[in-house]
């Protein structure tokens, strides 16, 4: 009796002692469990363009956008993201192409959980993998398009391989080394499978600023109606609107979102100035002037004292 | 008088062409940009707009010293947001850049090498 559950103890802290010997920081449950044990979920008719040398980063970031329906060329990606001076491409570079191919970059959390439920709302997952060591570094993107949970496998667009199988272990220790980094391209107005609010807030904030006020305004949209009376996702709708001059929505939004954030000085800001767009100069005038007054970030006084000299200006020369 | 006349209309047409360029996508001028919401650190940047001109302008520079193409840094510099912008600004070569899966058979040499060397395997003696 004692034997067997000496045995039964032993053959516990095996697979332990090796994980240990393999020197190897271990891949924490939180990273690696799957919402299915068993199952297995492919999007086999995803595109794949081999890449060239070193750029692997313009060959991934196609296959994702073309995936998403947008209608991109390989050398067109090549230029806006390769950097021939590094022979590769930068994460941000990578975002930034895809916003100004009128998408929405995500970047989706780093577990294996969160690429499967990306995986089955049909979006394959550009990922950073370090196939090298830490000290000898060897940055790749490459592209999820599989989990099968019952062989352990992940299969990639990767490199000059359509299909490429990776053991799952393997992979998290790759990705583990690529700061568990991935990214999904969605279209304005789609919502990510596994949300983090801020994150995807930041992530429609920078179309804003880019110009893409209409990829912008569906965001928003979507965003308002998944947080109704969120107050970050009205005043990114009623910007959205401002920047796209439809002036009457923007100033119904803004009103809404004042009467739930009185306080507002950001917003009040914006609603003068969509008022003197207007032509409704005096209104412009009383919210401007309630906004200086009720203004206690020191930050904000020069922006406010700049709109307000905006609409008197503005006043003036219409008279 | 006439010429003066419409030299200066021609001057008023481009400076207003300019302008019109300038706004074409962004908000409005004055308009408070919702990164401003979003969080302490955008806070402090999301308003100083010139620290974001100068910001593009370095990491415009960095892109061309990299050997991008000039015609298409503009085109690069316009898909960044602000706060990556400042992120960049001085740091593009501690980005890191995910390149080549080709460089992993040159890093698994070293390190076969190394090995090699330390005596801990014996591949090329072997052959």
């Amino acid at each position: 009796m004692l034997g067997a559950g000496g045995v039964y103890q032993w053959s516990r802290l095996l697979p332990a002692l090796f994980v240990g010997l393999a020197g190897c920081v271990s891949i924490p449950p939180s990273v690696s469990e799957l919402p299915e044990a068993g199952g297995s979920i492919e999007l086999a008719s995803t595109p794949f363009y081999p890449q060239e040398r070193y750029q692997c980063g313009p060959a991934a970031l196609t296959t994702v956008l073309a995936q998403s329906g947008a209608e991109v060329l390989l050398e067109d990606i090549v230029d806006k993201v390769y950097l021939p001076g590094r022979q590769g491409s930068l994460q941000f570079e990578l975002m930034a192409a895809a916003r100004t191919e009128g998408r929405l970059p995500y970047r989706v959390d780093g577990t294996l959980e969160a690429i499967w439920k990306e995986l089955e709302a049909g979006r394959p997952v550009l990922v950073l993998q370090n196939l090298g060591v830490a000290a000898i570094p060897s940055w790749h993107y490459a592209v999820v398009v599989g989990i099968d949970a019952e062989r352990g496998e992940i299969i990639l667009r990767s490199g000059t391989q359509k299909r490429r199988v990776t053991r799952t272990r393997t992979y998290l220790h790759t990705w583990r080394r690529g700061g568990y980094w991935g990214m999904v391209v969605l279209e304005p107005g789609e919502l990510p499978a596994t949300i983090d609010r801020a994150r995807y807030f930041e992530s429609i904030a920078a179309l804003e600023e880019i110009g893409r006020a209409e990829e912008a305004t569906a965001a928003w949209q979507t965003a308002s109606g998944k947080w109704p009376g969120d107050p970050v996702a009205l005043f990114g709708l009623a910007n959205a609107y401002l920047a796209q001059q439809e002036y009457v929505s923007a100033e119904r939004v803004y009103r809404d979102l004042l009467g739930r954030e009185p306080t507002m000085i950001a917003a009040r800001n914006n609603l003068a100035l969509t008022l003197a767009e207007q032509g409704k100069y005096d209104a412009a005038m009383e919210e401007i002037g309630r906004a200086l007054s009720d203004n206690r970030v020191p930050a904000l006084e020069q922006e406010l004292r700049d709109t307000e000299a905006t609409i008197r200006r503005r006043q003036a020369a219409a008279e | 008088m006439g010429l003066q006349r419409a030299r200066g209309a021609l001057a008023r047409l481009i400076s207003v062409s300019i302008i019109c360029m300038g706004f074409a996508q962004a908000a409005p001028a004055g308009m408070i940009g919702t990164a401003y919401l979003l969080d302490e650190e955008s806070r402090a940047t999301s308003l100083s707009r010139i620290e974001v001109v100068l910001a593009r302008e370095d990491v415009g520079r960095q892109l061309e010293a990299l050997g991008v193409d000039k015609a298409m840094v503009m085109e690069r510099l316009d898909g960044l947001s602000n706060a990556e912008l400042l992120e960049l600004e001085g740091q593009l070569d501690s980005q890191v850049a995910g390149g080549d899966i080709l460089a992993l058979i040159g890093a698994v040499f070293v390190v076969l090498l190394i090995l090699e060397l330390v005596g801990v395997i014996n591949i090329f003696k072997s052959v």
